[in-house]
């Protein structure tokens, strides 16, 4: 080839290479669905009818917070658009809700999920069609565990979770009980599914070599609505320490039911019930609630209420959701469990550059390293690497006082769940 | 009330639009077919029971449970090809609504349904109780999930295919005998039906129905089969398409299918009222309006049509 050929090759050679770069940077910004110069379109499916509807003021806490930072310029100048989508708790409906938010809304991503059913309904579908599934709300531990081992079938890179896990939280209690506790006589009540089954495995991890302080185990079905039998029974198993693996409802019945029958055991609840209106609900029936023991990792509308991100809360919900007012007042966490969640997302979505796509907020999501949500407990850390996918890992325990009108107050150190 | 006899020319020509329709349409409209297809064949088979035989059943919530389960754990379990599992969940359910259609020789009218309703009540917390083979609370995941034009074809095939097994049952001796017991049982023994055969096998074929429709539900929940999939509400969702479809009409039962399969999506989005709750107001609104109008159902009407169209 003449030295005119080489030239001619050479100029052809670097059109095409620009226009292929052109055209793969121009395409990557338009490739990722549910994200334009100005908006950026996220979904999540949540229980807004049928048995688990109680959890349906975290997604209205969730958009009241988005609201928010719309209101003042967005994300990198990106409106946040979220669609809630009901899905009564049914995982053929979340099933129908998630294909519906990605294939039809075609949304960026699926933020806040609620439940573990609907979530591994969906994980299959959301991590072969690499939507990122951002902040499940539940505590199974399948969301920390398997973004890189096979879980299923494969591993899920694309789903994370948020709050502390189940096993975790257990392991604390245990450990607490090893420690301070070291002649209780344990009686577990325990809803009987993964979900009951994992905090015992937790709870007997933490105890170690003193699980054989565990000396009866009763199990309930979620849609059982008394559980006196197996109060009975622990009671009359000599139990004089109480572990209630319950949600709201099958908890408020053991805590009534055990003071019912003259029984006042050292108790603990899961911190899934530990939120305030159900508690006051609780004592209302009658239940004493003075002593329990729980934990907790967001901040109190009640107790930390002049604290910065309690106040920025309140405001918020005044602003944005001021049906939820009252429940504020009353102190739902689940409001500021909600704050807490889509705060970090506006974060991640912040850290994902200023024309962020799925992947980039994939690295992210994976590269968390703060101490400035203003809605969990103060201290602590959302962190996530390549290795740790547990966004939160911390609890601080709590122990109730102040008879009927009283509130769970923290104690001790912010405690981090060994793994 | 004669089974009406499809015209080969119509059912040629709906079978021609069903293959057609969803290369026209985004998977996710695919999806919803698939979904009308699936109670299309569950709103059949409780309609062999139910509209034919005249036994009543708001259980068939149960039957779907076990035939989705039985696809999902094969398929986990032994990698089974999916539609294979499909003709062992009719095989299944078959054998269990047998099982059920024995005991309910001695029970009829408001005491049948009571005993199916215990049966969707109870049958869906079995794999709670035996979760370490059933999954418990975290489900069960097929180890294959389908795209959403497979699901359409494999689901609308088993519809046509048992349409027509349906059609043959009935046309026949059996459907003469199903018949013969809903309009008078005392007038049936004395003709020489045995009660108890007929009766029993009503309940098997509808429960085999059933059971088909219960595996491409799970197949249509990416594969996942999991006790808060089946609810009451989806043994009363079958019952409701089947009133709406009508007695004794097999082309009511399409009618019935879209009616149930597809309102729930359409009333989501009707304004002002097409929120969460709204969307359960509408469906319970047209449900009472179809009963009011149509109290016989679609199969009602058609028959009143005909009567208009051939003057006596």
């Amino acid at each position: 080839m003449g030295r005119k050929g080489r030239l001619l090759a050479a100029v052809a050679g670097l059109a095409l290479f620009v226009s292929v770069a052109a055209t793969a940077a121009f395409g990557a910004h338009q490739a990722d669905p549910g994200i334009t110069k100005t908006s950026i379109h996220i979904g999540g499916t949540f229980p807004l009818t049928g048995v688990a509807s109680a959890y349906k003021t975290i997604p209205a806490a969730e958009s009241a917070y988005f609201a928010y930072v719309n209101a003042h310029g967005g994300v990198n100048g990106r409106m946040i658009d979220f669609t809630v989508v009901d899905d009564a708790y049914n995982p053929a409906q979340t099933v129908s809700a998630v294909q519906q938010l990605v294939e039809q809304s075609k949304v960026f991503a699926l933020v806040g999920d609620l439940g573990t059913a609907p979530g591994l309904a969906t994980w299959g579908y959301t991590n072969q069609h690499k939507v990122p599934q951002v902040f499940l709300a539940t505590g199974d531990s399948y969301w920390g565990f398997c973004a890189h081992k096979a879980c299923q079938g494969s591993p899920k890179p694309y789903t994370i979770g948020w709050q502390p896990d189940y096993p975790s939280e257990g392991r604390l209690y245990g450990k607490y009980i090893a420690q301070n506790m070291p002649n209780a006589k344990i009686g577990i009540i325990f809803q009987n599914d993964a979900f009951g089954k994992n905090y015992i495995t937790g709870l007997k991890q933490g105890l170690g070599s003193k699980s054989n302080l565990i000396v009866d185990q009763e199990g309930f079905n979620a849609t059982d609505t008394t559980v006196t039998q197996q109060i009975l029974a622990l009671k009359a198993k000599g139990a004089d320490t109480l572990f209630i693996v319950a949600t709201p409802g099958q908890a408020i019945a053991s805590l009534v039911t055990a003071t019912k029958i003259g029984w006042s055991p050292t108790t603990f609840l899961a911190n899934v019930s530990n939120i305030r209106p159900f508690l006051l609900a609780a004592a209302k029936a009658g239940a004493n609630l003075d002593g329990l023991i729980s934990s907790a990792y967001l901040e109190s509308p009640i107790l930390d209420a002049n604290r910065p991100g309690m106040v920025l809360g309140k405001q918020i919900i005044d602003t944005y959701a001021p049906a939820l007012s009252s429940d504020w007042a009353a102190g739902d966490s689940n409001l500021v469990y909600g704050l807490g969640v889509a705060w970090t997302f506006a974060y991640a979505l912040q850290n994902a550059g200023k024309n962020p796509t799925r992947a980039s907020l994939e690295t992210a999501l994976h590269s968390m390293n703060t101490t400035k949500n203003p809605f969990v407990y103060p201290g602590i850390a959302i962190q996530t690497s390549a290795t740790d996918n547990f966004p939160l890992e911390q609890l601080i325990l709590t122990k109730w006082s102040g008879g009927p009108d009283g509130a769970a107050h923290p104690f001790g150190q912010l405690l981090k769940s060994g793994r | 009330m004669r089974a009406r006899v499809p015209a080969v020319a119509s059912a040629a020509a709906v079978a021609v639009v069903l293959a057609l329709l969803p290369f026209g349409m985004s998977g996710y409209h695919q999806a919803l077919g698939a979904k009308v297809a699936t109670f299309f064949i569950a709103i059949l088979g409780l309609d062999i029971l139910t509209g034919y035989t005249g036994q009543i059943s708001i259980g068939h919530g149960a039957f779907m449970a076990i035939g989705g389960y039985t696809t999902a754990v094969l398929s986990r379990d032994h990698h089974t090809n999916l539609v294979l599992t499909m003709l062992v969940a009719f095989a299944v359910c078959f054998v269990c609504g047998l099982l059920v259609g024995l005991p309910a020789l001695r029970l009829s009218g408001v005491y049948l349904a009571l005993a199916t309703f215990a049966l969707a009540v109870s049958v869906p917390q079995i794999p709670l109780k035996f979760s370490t083979y059933l999954g418990g609370s975290g489900g069960v995941q097929s180890s294959r999930t389908v795209s959403h034009l497979w699901l359409y074809g494999v689901s609308w095939a088993a519809a046509a295919i048992l349409f027509v097994l349906a059609w043959l049952i009935l046309r026949g001796r059996t459907g003469r005998a199903f018949r013969a017991i809903r309009d008078s049982e005392v007038a049936a023994v004395s003709s020489g039906v045995k009660l108890p055969v007929y009766k029993t096998l009503a309940f098997g074929i509808s429960a085999a129905f059933a059971g088909v429709a219960g595996s491409l539900y799970v197949l249509g929940t990416n594969g996942f089969a999991q006790p808060s999939e089946f609810g009451i509400i989806l043994s009363l969702q079958i019952l409701i398409g089947a009133a709406v479809a009508g007695l004794g009409s097999l082309w009511g039962v399409l009618v019935g299918a879209v009616f149930v399969g597809l309102l729930p999506e359409i009333s989501s989005s009707v304004p002002l009222i097409g929120s969460a709750h709204g969307q359960d107001v509408v469906f319970g609104l047209l449900v009472i309006l179809v009963m009011v109008v149509l109290p016989t159902g679609v199969a009602g009407l058609f028959q009143r049509l005909r009567r208009l169209r051939a003057p006596t």
